[in-house]
């Protein structure tokens, strides 16, 4: 199980935006984001990027890793 | 696409054609030489034997044609299978493919009664109820996530068949003075005929595993 924190959610209904369209937005399944907003899986970082332009906020704020 | 299917099946029945016709020739013209089983150290070239030859080695040609071909799909599917963004589609009950591995046991009937083993191999189909799985994961776009459940699949899979056959090679070693070299061969056809069958079912269902665990408790908006 990764160990960080993952604020996906929140950012990503800032922006309404739906699980499904943020997935098709970054190339993944919507199965993927929801393993990343319950901080299951570990994205790489060419998708931490992609996300973090998704929802236009900066990676450090939705993954925090201690 | 079907014009290439029908340009190899024309050339298939004009070979076909030219290897009926210089047989028929040789029976009738030229002794059935080349048709019927000869002494080849023996064998003097006549003109007469032309056209069998020339039939022949338009059917090597052929068949070295169809070779190519083969080929070229290998690597041209090879090439595309990186970019392909969908698992392939399939149907789970192609999974009922296994059953065939229970052929494998009329090894058990066959080494005795006519001392073939080539049955044991049979046993491979069990690989196929992987198919159960496959099929479920069948048509889902591959992303990062997929693609790294199937590398840990097919890792997790490969070892646990790799210790398979390292404990039947064990256990065949040890019991060596039980077994004749043969049947202790035998042993070891089995042993790794199952243990290649359970990579391929384990490869699809631990992906299947990774990929849909947990689902039930994270399937929510």
């Amino acid at each position: 199980m990764p160990d960080f924190e993952c604020r996906l959610k929140k950012y990503r209904l800032l922006k309404d935006l739906t699980q499904e369209q943020l997935a098709e937005r970054v190339g993944v399944r919507r199965e993927t984001i929801m393993r990343l907003e319950k901080a299951q899986y570990n994205p790489s970082l060419k998708l931490a990027i992609d996300i973090s332009r998704a929802v236009d906020t900066p990676i450090e704020d939705i993954f925090l890793f201690p | 696409m079907k014009k290439r299917v029908q340009k190899i099946f024309i050339l298939g029945a004009l070979c076909l054609a030219a290897v009926m016709a210089s047989s028929v020739y040789a029976v009738l013209f030229n002794d059935s030489r080349l048709v019927a089983p000869m002494d080849f150290s023996e064998y003097a070239f006549t003109a007469r034997d032309l056209p069998m030859l020339a039939s022949m080695l338009l059917l090597a040609a052929y068949v070295l044609y169809l070779f190519v071909l083969l080929l070229r799909a290998i690597f041209a599917r090879r090439k595309e299978e990186p970019r392909a963004r969908v698992t392939r589609r399939l149907n789970p009950r192609w999974g009922y493919l296994g059953l065939f591995g229970f052929l494998g046991c009329l090894g058990f009937w066959s080494y005795p009664a006519f001392g073939q083993i080539s049955p044991f191999c049979f046993f491979l189909f069990f690989g196929f109820f992987g198919f159960f799985y496959e099929g479920r994961l069948s048509n889902t776009l591959m992303d990062e996530r997929y693609r790294e459940n199937r590398t840990r699949a097919a890792l997790a899979a490969g070892r646990v068949s790799h210790a398979v056959i390292f404990l039947a090679v064990l256990v065949v070693g040890l019991g060596k003075s039980l077994l004749s070299t043969e049947l202790a061969l035998i042993a070891f056809l089995i042993a790794v005929t199952l243990a290649l069958a359970l990579e391929l079912f384990l490869s699809e269902y631990l992906l299947y595993r990774y990929d849909h665990g947990g689902q039930a408790e994270a399937d929510e908006e």
